[in-house]
Protein backbone atom coordinates (compact mmCIF):
# COMPACT_ATOMS: atom_id res chain seq x y z
CA UNK A 1 0.00 0.00 0.00
CA UNK A 2 0.57 3.64 -0.80
CA UNK A 3 0.66 6.63 1.38
CA UNK A 4 -2.68 7.85 -0.89
CA UNK A 5 -4.23 4.46 -0.74
CA UNK A 6 -4.98 5.18 2.92
CA UNK A 7 -6.67 8.60 1.64
CA UNK A 8 -9.16 7.24 -1.24
CA UNK A 9 -12.57 8.20 0.44
CA UNK A 10 -13.06 11.27 3.29
CA UNK A 11 -15.73 10.95 6.16
CA UNK A 12 -18.39 12.99 5.16
CA UNK A 13 -21.18 14.47 7.83
CA UNK A 14 -23.79 13.22 8.92
CA UNK A 15 -26.97 15.27 7.21
CA UNK A 16 -30.40 14.79 9.43
CA UNK A 17 -31.87 17.54 7.90
CA UNK A 18 -34.41 16.21 5.31
CA UNK A 19 -33.91 12.72 6.88
CA UNK A 20 -37.48 11.00 6.67
CA UNK A 21 -37.16 7.09 6.94
CA UNK A 22 -34.95 4.54 8.58
CA UNK A 23 -32.84 4.12 5.55
CA UNK A 24 -32.21 7.85 4.49
CA UNK A 25 -30.31 7.74 8.21
CA UNK A 26 -28.44 4.42 7.43
CA UNK A 27 -27.38 5.83 4.17
CA UNK A 28 -26.07 9.31 6.26
CA UNK A 29 -24.58 6.36 8.18
CA UNK A 30 -22.97 4.67 5.55
CA UNK A 31 -21.52 8.27 3.95
CA UNK A 32 -19.77 8.69 7.65
CA UNK A 33 -18.53 5.27 7.47
CA UNK A 34 -17.31 5.47 10.66
CA UNK A 35 -17.37 3.32 13.94
CA UNK A 36 -20.70 2.08 14.61
CA UNK A 37 -23.11 3.65 12.34
CA UNK A 38 -20.20 2.32 9.67
CA UNK A 39 -20.45 -0.67 10.84
CA UNK A 40 -24.58 -1.16 11.00
CA UNK A 41 -24.65 0.32 7.69
CA UNK A 42 -22.20 -1.86 6.34
CA UNK A 43 -24.61 -5.14 8.02
CA UNK A 44 -27.45 -3.70 5.97
CA UNK A 45 -25.74 -3.79 3.16
CA UNK A 46 -24.63 -7.54 3.41
CA UNK A 47 -28.02 -8.03 4.46
CA UNK A 48 -29.44 -6.80 1.77
CA UNK A 49 -27.12 -8.76 -0.69
CA UNK A 50 -27.62 -11.73 1.07
CA UNK A 51 -31.66 -11.65 0.72
CA UNK A 52 -30.74 -10.60 -3.07
CA UNK A 53 -28.69 -13.30 -3.36
CA UNK A 54 -31.18 -16.30 -4.71
CA UNK A 55 -28.22 -18.97 -3.95
CA UNK A 56 -28.08 -17.98 0.12
CA UNK A 57 -29.66 -19.46 2.65
CA UNK A 58 -29.99 -17.03 5.48
CA UNK A 59 -29.63 -18.28 8.68
CA UNK A 60 -30.45 -16.21 11.98
CA UNK A 61 -28.85 -17.12 14.95
CA UNK A 62 -30.90 -15.80 18.48
CA UNK A 63 -29.81 -15.36 22.27
CA UNK A 64 -30.08 -13.32 25.10
CA UNK A 65 -33.10 -11.31 25.61
CA UNK A 66 -34.45 -11.11 22.18
CA UNK A 67 -38.13 -11.68 23.11
CA UNK A 68 -38.26 -10.09 27.14
CA UNK A 69 -36.32 -6.74 25.19
CA UNK A 70 -39.45 -6.62 22.65
CA UNK A 71 -37.71 -7.95 19.23
CA UNK A 72 -40.62 -10.83 19.09
CA UNK A 73 -42.60 -9.58 16.57
CA UNK A 74 -39.58 -8.21 14.34
CA UNK A 75 -38.16 -12.29 14.34
CA UNK A 76 -41.64 -13.18 13.71
CA UNK A 77 -42.66 -10.86 10.50
CA UNK A 78 -39.07 -12.28 9.31
CA UNK A 79 -39.95 -15.71 9.37
CA UNK A 80 -43.55 -14.82 7.37
CA UNK A 81 -42.06 -12.93 4.93
CA UNK A 82 -39.63 -15.35 4.41
CA UNK A 83 -36.38 -12.97 4.74
CA UNK A 84 -34.92 -16.06 7.31
CA UNK A 85 -34.62 -19.57 6.29
CA UNK A 86 -33.31 -21.19 8.89
CA UNK A 87 -33.54 -20.44 12.87
CA UNK A 88 -30.57 -21.31 15.31
CA UNK A 89 -31.92 -20.22 19.00
CA UNK A 90 -31.45 -20.71 22.72
CA UNK A 91 -33.47 -22.67 24.44
CA UNK A 92 -34.51 -19.52 26.74
CA UNK A 93 -35.41 -17.37 23.88
CA UNK A 94 -37.79 -19.52 22.92
CA UNK A 95 -39.32 -20.31 26.36
CA UNK A 96 -39.79 -16.38 26.22
CA UNK A 97 -41.52 -16.65 23.25
CA UNK A 98 -43.34 -19.38 24.45
CA UNK A 99 -44.47 -17.48 27.83
CA UNK A 100 -45.87 -14.65 25.92
CA UNK A 101 -47.58 -17.36 23.13
CA UNK A 102 -49.81 -18.77 26.45
CA UNK A 103 -50.21 -15.28 27.39
CA UNK A 104 -47.85 -14.65 29.84
CA UNK A 105 -45.67 -11.06 29.37
CA UNK A 106 -42.34 -9.28 29.97
CA UNK A 107 -42.43 -6.15 31.95
CA UNK A 108 -40.45 -2.66 32.03
CA UNK A 109 -38.24 -3.05 35.76
CA UNK A 110 -35.26 -1.63 36.70
CA UNK A 111 -31.80 -2.72 37.85
CA UNK A 112 -32.43 -0.73 40.86
CA UNK A 113 -34.38 -2.94 43.05
CA UNK A 114 -33.59 -4.87 45.66
CA UNK A 115 -33.43 -8.51 44.43
CA UNK A 116 -34.23 -10.49 47.33
CA UNK A 117 -37.14 -8.90 47.74
CA UNK A 118 -38.06 -9.79 43.91
CA UNK A 119 -37.51 -13.50 45.22
CA UNK A 120 -39.42 -12.84 47.70
CA UNK A 121 -42.85 -11.28 45.52
CA UNK A 122 -42.06 -14.23 42.90
CA UNK A 123 -40.38 -11.96 40.18
CA UNK A 124 -37.45 -13.17 37.90
CA UNK A 125 -35.29 -10.09 36.66
CA UNK A 126 -33.83 -9.92 33.44
CA UNK A 127 -31.46 -6.55 33.99
CA UNK A 128 -34.23 -3.88 33.70
CA UNK A 129 -36.51 -6.32 32.32
CA UNK A 130 -39.14 -8.17 35.20
CA UNK A 131 -40.82 -11.71 34.59
CA UNK A 132 -43.78 -13.03 36.94
CA UNK A 133 -42.97 -16.78 38.39
CA UNK A 134 -46.44 -17.64 37.53
CA UNK A 135 -45.88 -16.85 33.86
CA UNK A 136 -43.12 -19.80 33.75
CA UNK A 137 -45.09 -21.74 36.41
CA UNK A 138 -48.14 -21.71 33.66
CA UNK A 139 -46.06 -22.34 30.59
CA UNK A 140 -44.27 -25.59 32.71
CA UNK A 141 -47.81 -26.83 33.30
CA UNK A 142 -48.95 -26.02 29.34
CA UNK A 143 -45.39 -27.85 28.61
CA UNK A 144 -45.83 -30.50 30.35
CA UNK A 145 -48.68 -31.56 29.09
CA UNK A 146 -47.64 -31.10 25.45
CA UNK A 147 -44.83 -33.58 26.69
CA UNK A 148 -47.26 -35.85 27.27
CA UNK A 149 -48.55 -35.66 24.16
CA UNK A 150 -45.79 -35.80 21.82
CA UNK A 151 -44.49 -38.57 23.09
CA UNK A 152 -47.08 -40.30 22.93
CA UNK A 153 -47.82 -39.61 19.44
CA UNK A 154 -44.32 -40.80 19.20
CA UNK A 155 -44.55 -43.46 20.74
CA UNK A 156 -41.22 -43.00 22.69
CA UNK A 157 -39.49 -42.10 19.68
CA UNK A 158 -36.22 -39.07 20.16
CA UNK A 159 -37.26 -36.17 18.43
CA UNK A 160 -34.18 -34.14 17.15
CA UNK A 161 -34.34 -30.66 18.47
CA UNK A 162 -35.99 -29.17 15.20
CA UNK A 163 -38.56 -31.54 15.12
CA UNK A 164 -39.07 -30.60 18.84
CA UNK A 165 -39.51 -26.61 17.98
CA UNK A 166 -41.75 -28.04 15.52
CA UNK A 167 -43.86 -30.22 17.83
CA UNK A 168 -44.05 -27.36 20.21
CA UNK A 169 -45.11 -24.43 17.49
CA UNK A 170 -47.92 -26.87 16.15
CA UNK A 171 -49.84 -27.22 19.60
CA UNK A 172 -49.19 -22.90 20.09
CA UNK A 173 -52.29 -20.97 18.79
CA UNK A 174 -50.92 -17.21 19.24
CA UNK A 175 -49.96 -16.10 15.15
CA UNK A 176 -47.03 -13.72 16.80
CA UNK A 177 -45.45 -16.31 18.06
CA UNK A 178 -41.72 -17.29 16.43
CA UNK A 179 -42.56 -20.83 17.39
CA UNK A 180 -45.83 -20.76 15.70
CA UNK A 181 -45.00 -18.39 12.81
CA UNK A 182 -41.82 -20.99 11.99
CA UNK A 183 -44.01 -24.08 12.17
CA UNK A 184 -46.72 -22.40 9.93
CA UNK A 185 -44.10 -20.96 7.50
CA UNK A 186 -41.92 -24.29 7.21
CA UNK A 187 -38.95 -22.47 8.75
CA UNK A 188 -36.82 -24.97 11.08
CA UNK A 189 -35.75 -23.84 14.51
CA UNK A 190 -32.80 -25.40 15.50
CA UNK A 191 -32.45 -25.44 19.38
CA UNK A 192 -29.14 -27.00 20.49
CA UNK A 193 -29.15 -25.95 24.05
CA UNK A 194 -32.63 -27.27 24.35
CA UNK A 195 -31.95 -28.79 27.71
CA UNK A 196 -29.93 -25.77 29.34
CA UNK A 197 -33.51 -23.96 29.34
CA UNK A 198 -36.94 -24.27 30.95
CA UNK A 199 -37.63 -26.49 27.86
CA UNK A 200 -35.32 -29.22 29.74
CA UNK A 201 -36.08 -28.46 33.04
CA UNK A 202 -39.48 -29.45 32.73
CA UNK A 203 -38.45 -32.54 31.30
CA UNK A 204 -38.29 -33.30 35.02
CA UNK A 205 -41.44 -32.25 35.76
CA UNK A 206 -42.94 -34.74 32.54
CA UNK A 207 -41.19 -37.70 33.55
CA UNK A 208 -42.01 -37.71 37.39
CA UNK A 209 -45.34 -38.07 36.46
CA UNK A 210 -46.29 -41.49 38.59
CA UNK A 211 -47.13 -43.85 35.36
CA UNK A 212 -45.89 -41.49 32.64
CA UNK A 213 -45.36 -43.11 30.15
CA UNK A 214 -44.03 -43.02 27.19
CA UNK A 215 -41.46 -39.87 28.35
CA UNK A 216 -40.48 -37.21 25.72
CA UNK A 217 -37.10 -38.57 24.16
CA UNK A 218 -34.78 -35.90 22.86
CA UNK A 219 -31.63 -36.85 20.90
CA UNK A 220 -28.71 -34.15 20.60
CA UNK A 221 -26.98 -35.33 17.77
CA UNK A 222 -30.01 -35.75 15.78
CA UNK A 223 -30.48 -32.92 14.00
CA UNK A 224 -26.55 -32.56 13.00
CA UNK A 225 -26.75 -34.22 9.50
CA UNK A 226 -30.21 -31.90 8.89
CA UNK A 227 -28.48 -28.72 9.70
CA UNK A 228 -25.53 -29.90 8.06
CA UNK A 229 -26.97 -31.00 5.06
CA UNK A 230 -28.81 -27.60 4.34
CA UNK A 231 -25.29 -26.39 4.25
CA UNK A 232 -24.49 -28.28 1.82
CA UNK A 233 -27.13 -27.90 -0.08
CA UNK A 234 -27.19 -24.16 -0.48
CA UNK A 235 -24.65 -22.91 -2.64
CA UNK A 236 -24.34 -20.28 -0.65
CA UNK A 237 -24.46 -19.90 3.03
CA UNK A 238 -25.01 -16.70 5.18
CA UNK A 239 -25.43 -15.77 9.00
CA UNK A 240 -27.31 -12.65 11.15
CA UNK A 241 -26.17 -13.15 14.65
CA UNK A 242 -27.77 -11.83 17.70
CA UNK A 243 -25.53 -12.39 20.81
CA UNK A 244 -23.05 -15.44 20.15
CA UNK A 245 -22.91 -18.60 22.05
CA UNK A 246 -24.03 -22.12 20.84
CA UNK A 247 -25.87 -20.64 18.07
CA UNK A 248 -23.63 -18.54 16.20
CA UNK A 249 -21.36 -21.91 16.80
CA UNK A 250 -24.00 -24.49 15.80
CA UNK A 251 -24.46 -21.81 11.88
CA UNK A 252 -20.69 -21.44 12.15
CA UNK A 253 -19.63 -25.35 12.69
CA UNK A 254 -22.36 -26.65 10.28
CA UNK A 255 -20.66 -24.17 7.47
CA UNK A 256 -17.42 -25.74 7.90
CA UNK A 257 -18.41 -29.87 8.44
CA UNK A 258 -20.17 -29.68 5.26
CA UNK A 259 -17.49 -27.88 3.59
CA UNK A 260 -18.46 -24.86 2.37
CA UNK A 261 -17.49 -21.80 4.74
CA UNK A 262 -20.26 -18.87 5.41
CA UNK A 263 -20.68 -16.40 2.31
CA UNK A 264 -22.04 -13.49 4.40
CA UNK A 265 -21.97 -13.02 8.06
CA UNK A 266 -23.10 -10.77 10.57
CA UNK A 267 -22.53 -10.33 13.94
CA UNK A 268 -24.29 -7.96 16.71
CA UNK A 269 -22.62 -8.41 20.17
CA UNK A 270 -21.23 -6.43 23.01
CA UNK A 271 -19.16 -9.55 23.91
CA UNK A 272 -15.09 -8.86 23.42
CA UNK A 273 -12.94 -11.14 21.36
CA UNK A 274 -9.60 -11.41 24.23
CA UNK A 275 -11.15 -13.99 26.36
CA UNK A 276 -11.21 -16.50 23.76
CA UNK A 277 -14.47 -17.43 23.90
CA UNK A 278 -16.52 -17.48 20.93
CA UNK A 279 -19.18 -14.71 21.09
CA UNK A 280 -16.39 -12.08 21.16
CA UNK A 281 -14.33 -13.50 18.10
CA UNK A 282 -13.99 -11.53 15.56
CA UNK A 283 -15.48 -12.89 12.29
CA UNK A 284 -11.48 -12.54 10.81
CA UNK A 285 -11.07 -15.42 13.45
CA UNK A 286 -13.64 -17.61 11.98
CA UNK A 287 -12.62 -17.68 8.73
CA UNK A 288 -9.11 -19.12 10.11
CA UNK A 289 -10.92 -22.33 11.31
CA UNK A 290 -12.73 -22.45 7.60
CA UNK A 291 -16.18 -21.76 8.94
CA UNK A 292 -16.53 -18.56 6.86
CA UNK A 293 -14.65 -17.76 3.33
CA UNK A 294 -11.71 -15.62 3.53
CA UNK A 295 -13.73 -13.32 0.76
CA UNK A 296 -16.98 -13.14 2.38
CA UNK A 297 -18.78 -9.79 3.23
CA UNK A 298 -18.37 -9.52 6.93
CA UNK A 299 -19.36 -7.41 9.47
CA UNK A 300 -19.55 -7.19 13.43
CA UNK A 301 -21.59 -4.67 14.97
CA UNK A 302 -20.20 -3.59 18.31
CA UNK A 303 -23.81 -2.60 19.81
CA UNK A 304 -26.80 -3.69 21.92
CA UNK A 305 -28.90 -5.96 19.78
CA UNK A 306 -32.01 -3.94 20.71
CA UNK A 307 -30.82 -1.04 19.41
CA UNK A 308 -28.96 -2.33 16.16
CA UNK A 309 -31.56 -5.12 15.16
CA UNK A 310 -34.72 -3.50 14.56
CA UNK A 311 -32.62 -0.35 12.52
CA UNK A 312 -31.18 -3.38 10.11
CA UNK A 313 -34.37 -4.65 9.79
CA UNK A 314 -36.15 -1.58 9.12
CA UNK A 315 -32.99 -0.29 6.73
CA UNK A 316 -33.53 -3.10 4.61
CA UNK A 317 -36.98 -3.94 4.36
CA UNK A 318 -37.31 -0.17 3.44
CA UNK A 319 -34.56 -0.85 0.69
CA UNK A 320 -36.35 -3.97 -0.51
CA UNK A 321 -39.65 -2.49 -0.77
CA UNK A 322 -43.18 -4.39 -0.03
CA UNK A 323 -43.28 -5.82 -3.56
CA UNK A 324 -39.89 -7.78 -3.04
CA UNK A 325 -40.96 -11.65 -2.97
CA UNK A 326 -37.90 -13.62 -1.76
CA UNK A 327 -38.10 -17.29 -2.83
CA UNK A 328 -35.61 -19.77 -0.65
CA UNK A 329 -33.68 -21.57 -2.24
CA UNK A 330 -34.68 -24.31 0.27
CA UNK A 331 -38.02 -25.27 0.71
CA UNK A 332 -38.58 -27.09 3.74
CA UNK A 333 -41.47 -29.65 3.77
CA UNK A 334 -44.30 -29.89 5.86
CA UNK A 335 -43.59 -33.27 8.10
CA UNK A 336 -41.30 -32.33 11.03
CA UNK A 337 -38.99 -35.39 10.58
CA UNK A 338 -38.21 -35.25 7.11
CA UNK A 339 -36.54 -31.07 6.61
CA UNK A 340 -33.43 -31.95 4.70
CA UNK B 1 -42.56 -12.75 58.05
CA UNK B 2 -44.30 -12.33 61.66
CA UNK B 3 -45.75 -15.51 62.32
CA UNK B 4 -46.76 -16.77 59.05
CA UNK B 5 -43.75 -18.53 58.79
CA UNK B 6 -44.14 -20.95 61.61
CA UNK B 7 -47.22 -22.51 60.71
CA UNK B 8 -48.04 -25.07 57.72
CA UNK B 9 -49.35 -23.57 54.81
CA UNK B 10 -48.79 -24.42 51.05
CA UNK B 11 -46.84 -21.07 50.51
CA UNK B 12 -44.64 -21.86 52.76
CA UNK B 13 -43.74 -25.50 51.87
CA UNK B 14 -40.65 -25.98 49.82
CA UNK B 15 -42.78 -27.86 46.62
CA UNK B 16 -44.74 -24.73 45.91
CA UNK B 17 -44.05 -21.97 43.14
CA UNK B 18 -45.98 -19.28 42.51
CA UNK B 19 -49.43 -19.89 40.22
CA UNK B 20 -51.68 -16.48 41.01
CA UNK B 21 -50.24 -14.53 43.42
CA UNK B 22 -50.91 -14.71 46.40
CA UNK B 23 -53.79 -16.72 46.04
CA UNK B 24 -53.26 -19.76 44.90
CA UNK B 25 -49.71 -21.73 44.38
CA UNK B 26 -48.43 -24.41 42.27
CA UNK B 27 -47.32 -27.90 43.91
CA UNK B 28 -45.00 -30.04 42.47
CA UNK B 29 -45.39 -32.94 45.03
CA UNK B 30 -48.95 -33.49 43.84
CA UNK B 31 -48.21 -32.79 40.30
CA UNK B 32 -46.03 -36.02 40.04
CA UNK B 33 -48.57 -37.65 41.85
CA UNK B 34 -51.31 -36.88 39.50
CA UNK B 35 -53.16 -34.74 41.68
CA UNK B 36 -54.25 -31.36 40.92
CA UNK B 37 -51.58 -29.13 41.59
CA UNK B 38 -52.96 -25.62 42.07
CA UNK B 39 -53.78 -25.11 45.37
CA UNK B 40 -54.65 -22.43 48.05
CA UNK B 41 -51.54 -20.43 49.45
CA UNK B 42 -53.11 -21.05 53.08
CA UNK B 43 -54.02 -24.91 52.86
CA UNK B 44 -51.48 -27.64 53.36
CA UNK B 45 -50.84 -31.04 53.38
CA UNK B 46 -49.48 -34.14 55.06
CA UNK B 47 -46.40 -33.71 52.32
CA UNK B 48 -45.13 -30.30 53.93
CA UNK B 49 -41.97 -29.49 54.27
CA UNK B 50 -40.26 -25.88 55.27
CA UNK B 51 -39.10 -23.88 52.26
CA UNK B 52 -35.91 -23.10 52.53
CA UNK B 53 -35.93 -19.21 51.22
CA UNK B 54 -38.92 -17.43 52.16
CA UNK B 55 -41.17 -15.46 50.60
CA UNK B 56 -44.69 -13.13 50.72
CA UNK B 57 -46.42 -15.76 50.11
CA UNK B 58 -48.30 -16.51 53.19
CA UNK B 59 -47.95 -12.54 54.47
CA UNK B 60 -49.54 -11.29 51.58
CA UNK B 61 -52.44 -14.20 51.29
CA UNK B 62 -53.39 -14.01 54.92
CA UNK B 63 -53.57 -10.04 54.24
CA UNK B 64 -55.85 -10.69 51.42
CA UNK B 65 -57.69 -13.14 53.89
CA UNK B 66 -57.90 -10.50 56.69
CA UNK B 67 -59.20 -7.94 54.33
CA UNK B 68 -62.07 -9.45 53.17
CA UNK B 69 -63.22 -10.50 56.83
CA UNK B 70 -63.24 -6.97 57.63
CA UNK B 71 -64.74 -6.62 54.24
CA UNK B 72 -67.49 -8.64 54.96
CA UNK B 73 -67.84 -7.43 58.26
Amino acid sequence: MERKDYLQTPVKHIKIDGVQTVDQLMRQFKSSGALGAGRLATACDIYEKMLKDKDCTVFLALSGTVVPAGMRTIVTDLIRKKLVDVIVSTGACMVHDAIEAIGGHHYIGSPAVNDAELYRYHLFRIYDIFVPEEDYVKLDLTLSRMYDDIAQEHKGESLASNEFSWEIGKRLTDKNSILRAAYEENIPIFLPAVRDSEFGFIHWLHAAQEKQKPILQLDAFKDVPTICGICAKSPKNGMIVIGGGMPRNTIQSSALASKKGLDYGIVITLDRPETGGLSGSTLEETVSWGKMKGEADHVMVIGEALMVFPFLVASVTERLGPSFNRTPFIQFGKTSGKRS
Amino acid sequence: MGNASTEKYCGNCDSHNSYSYPKQVFCSTRYAQNLNPIVDTLWHCGNWNQVSQECYCVREALRNKNVSLVTEH
